[in-house]
């Protein structure tokens, strides 16, 4: 693995490490105060330091270095956790996020000066004023490295028993800490010096070190760890501070802390060599630990070590290479295109081995479910980054937005997830910015000044619906469509629906901010949002009601590789219909089809004028076109151009199928949003519906306009 | 007079590289080490040091800076320096 990769992976870290401090600074904020919360905020914060430190990011640990130590003060009780708290703590982690992404990047870290002053008066005003109220643990039970997360250290009672042990004053005021890093511990790039450095930077000095274990060159394996350290620790830092160290590597370093303790014995993982005997191995400390206690003490210090580096547990996930899984997707829809191909065959041959095709389908279908399934992700790792968001924007615009969270947990394919970031955030600054009134305009409206924004997600019918709902004012209709006027989105005399106007936001060049803020207003937003939306295969649609609110819904596709389609004939091609669009397929009566000008027609549906468009022609298949009564008029729904009918021969089927890339492949075609391979082998092309219908009705731009008065 | 160079990483890897040099350069003088271009070390390497110098015929190894800072962070100084020869 490359040191690149390696920090890739640290990134990513840091990504969950982030979502895990903002979920637990969230439920702080809650009212839930308990030791793991606040310890799994702390764990984060602490994780990204490490992987700083090793990786060389000298602000971003200098950063949580800081940080850190204001979550032990709260952690060990030492500051009491109120919410004036809480909130400079989740400002620490926005910051904390800028400093990552700065490192990352290899961007100019955020000045956090100002921050860290906050921090450190927020530590310094209470230290040591409240004692630390965990249970006092006896130094000699504490040699399992597991049990060091959790525990305080009762610094008064460790005073007193050094104070015992060691006779001048100056030294009283540490402790001994044994560190013996195993084998493990040298594995996959980490160094135990790292980590001693750590324990120096913390104020500690290597008391002594235990070489009595290295053997001589002949006995010697380089992979093995023969040597073992006493370090002598400031009192005024905690022992789970100085255990913190040592998180990444768990069981592969012994750690033992207390005057009573040795360093724990070496670990050899192959069956013992002459040169070196387990036995043996348990030798204390040569120096630090007086002859007196550490008699009494040894059997607990060379007994707990020895039983603490038992096999770690199995990891329960793994990562992988993104395009590894695309590529065992592509198999899969390979393997349906190829039994899809294998039924038509033998249906063809009039072969009856139906139970055998059937299992072979289900199985199919079955691995192809479970191969999406790995791609998919929970899509709370989109919203988690909201609270973000929403803190930022009460900042800038002064407006307290409370979050509600429905179904997080709703899994969707990653590429989507990734790809729905940037809509999200601008959709909810849209929210918070044009949406949710000013403090006292929601009093006045009889609202509760803080206003709330609603971000759900659920699964319907193979698709995933994301709904963003406000409580604000809703769309004004009248300015909306005041400005469209302005704007020359509308013709001044058009009659438009509710429906109509409120979509009106999503047009290009759309605005309604008196004020162009740096949040929105500059008009380049919605309809960059709706792109964004389509590119996904999805679709966005807006509900307002005045004073109550909006309600902005996203349907998406689980995935992008495999989706629904109509199977159509156009002459002598086959054509995929994404079924997203499809809104009806009906063969017209006769005089349901009526000409407009010369060459244009027009399909009245129940009492609505839509242009039909002959795929024939649009795609050039060459053949002489039937009429309109003879041949399937589907109704689609675009983003941009409204309804339109598209005129095929016949509808041959409606299933799955798998989408390949044309742009890959061949080049991007316009109107064609790529291909797929049909059960008898053959390609089909996939109708962009979109792209096919706004070209086919570009030049007649404002029928379009008319249409819609109309 | 033996002579094994360090080299300026030494980490696992070159701790596993250097071990059978060592081995073959034991005899009954002390083997020296140049150490001298160490720019980084990790434990690995210093306990094979450690290891070489407590073998027959013992080491004599000069330090770089960034040896030295480890042998002290460590507290190695004297097991590793103690003795050696200029």
């Amino acid at each position: 693995m490359s040191p690149e990769e390696i920090q890739q992976i640290f990134f990513t870290e840091c990504e969950e490490s982030l979502a895990a401090a903002e979920g637990g600074l969230a439920a702080c904020k809650a009212g839930t105060q308990d030791a793991d919360t606040i310890n799994a905020v702390f764990r984060g914060v602490h994780s990204i330091k490490g992987g700083a430190g090793a990786f060389g990011f000298a602000a971003l640990q200098g950063y949580t270095h800081t940080f850190e130590t204001l979550l032990s003060d709260v952690r060990e009780g030492a500051v009491e956790l109120h919410d004036a708290l809480i909130d400079l703590l989740l400002k620490a982690l926005d910051t904390l996020a800028d400093h990552v992404t700065a490192a990352r990047e290899g961007g100019e870290a955020p000045d956090d000066t100002g921050l860290i002053r906050a921090m450190e008066a927020a530590m310094a005003a209470n230290a040591g004023a409240a004692p630390a109220s965990d249970p006092i643990e006896e130094p000699g039970q504490t040699t399992d490295a597991q049990s060091g997360d959790d525990f305080g250290m009762d610094l008064d009672s460790l005073l007193d028993d050094i104070a015992g042990v060691f006779s001048p004053a100056a030294k009283a005021a540490t402790w001994p800490f044994h560190v013996r890093p195993h084998a493990g511990a040298m594995k996959n790039g980490s160094e135990p010096l790292l980590m001693l450095r750590e324990i120096v930077s913390l104020g500690g000095v290597c008391a002594s070190c235990d070489v009595s274990q290295v053997p001589p060159l002949d006995g010697f394996d380089p992979a093995e760890g023969y040597l073992g350290w006493t370090f002598a620790i400031p009192a005024e830092v905690g022992e789970a501070a100085v255990r913190e160290i040592f998180d990444f590597i768990g069981d592969d370093c012994a750690l033992a802390a207390g005057a009573g303790a040795g360093i724990p014995p070496v670990a050899i993982e192959r069956s013992a060599p002459p040169a070196v005997s387990i036995i043996a191995a348990g030798r204390p400390a040569p120096v630090s630990a007086p002859p007196v206690e550490e008699t009494a003490e040894r059997p607990t210090a060379s007994t707990a070590p020895a039983s603490a580096p038992a096999a770690p547990v199995a990891g329960q996930s793994i990562r992988i290479d993104l395009l590894k899984l695309d590529r065992l997707i592509d198999l899969v829809g390979e393997l349906v295109i190829a039994q899809a191909m294998l039924v038509q065959r033998l249906d063809g041959a009039a072969l009856a081995a139906t139970e055998e095709l059937g299992l072979l389908e289900s199985l199919t279908r079955d691995i192809q479910e479970s191969a999406m399934s790995i791609r998919a992700q929970p899509i709370g790792s989109v919203f988690s980054r909201v609270p973000r968001i929403l803190r930022d924007l009460a900042s800038s615009t002064g407006k307290h937005v409370k979050l509600d969270v429905i179904g997080e947990s709703t899994e969707l394919d990653k590429t989507v997830i990734e790809r729905l970031g940037e809509p999200l955030t601008h959709l909810i600054r849209n929210a918070v910015d044009h949406g949710i009134e000013g403090a006292e305009d929601r009093i006045a409206a009889g609202k509760p000044a803080e206003g709330t924004l609603t971000l759900s997600a659920e699964h319907r019918s193979g698709r995933i619906l994301i709904a963003i709902a406000d409580d604000g004012a809703g769309i004004n209709r009248e300015r909306v469509l005041s400005k469209a006027i302005e704007k020359g989105i509308v013709a001044p005399e058009a009659q438009l629906s509710n429906e109509e106007i409120d979509n009106l936001i999503f047009a290009p060049g759309f605005s309604t901010a008196e004020v162009v803020s740096n949040i929105s207003g500059r008009g380049v937003g919605m309809d960059v949002v709706r792109q964004n939306v389509k590119d996904l295969g999805g679709r966005i649609t807006i509900e307002s009601t005045p004073g109550k609110g909006t309600t902005i819904t996203l349907t998406l596709p689980l995935t992008l590789a495999i989706s629904d389609g109509m199977i159509v004939n156009v002459g002598d091609q086959t054509l995929v219909v994404p079924l997203t669009h499809v809104v009806e397929s009906l063969r017209p009566a006769p005089g349901d089809v009526q000409g407009l000008g010369s060459t244009r027609r027009m399909l009245n549906v129940r009492g609505r004028f839509i242009p039909v468009l002959s795929l024939n022609d649009a795609l050039g298949a060459g053949t002489c076109a039937r009429s309109p009564e003879e041949s399937v008029l589907i109704v689609v729904d675009t983003e941009s151009a409204g309804q339109a009918a598209l005129q095929v021969d016949d509808i041959q089927d409606q299933r799955q199928f798998v989408i390949k890339s044309l742009a890959t492949n061949f080049r991007p075609v316009e109107g064609v949003a790529g291909a797929t391979i049909l059960g008898d082998g053959r390609v089909a092309l996939i109708v962009d519906v979109d792209g096919l219908v706004a070209c086919a009705l570009a030049s007649s731009e404002h029928a379009t306009v008319e249409r819609l008065a109309a | 007079m033996n002579s094994i160079i360090l080299p300026a990483r030494c980490d696992r890897a070159a701790a596993e590289a250097l071990w059978p040099e060592l081995v073959a350069a034991m005899g009954a003088s002390a083997t020296k080490i140049d150490g001298s271009a160490v720019s980084h070390v990790g434990q690995a390497v210093l306990q094979l040091l450690v290891s070489a110098r407590r073998s027959a015929g013992g080491a004599s190894i000069t330090p770089s800076a960034a040896l030295l800072d480890a042998a002290e962070l460590t507290g190695l100084t004297a097991e590793l320096f103690e003795g050696n020869e200029p």
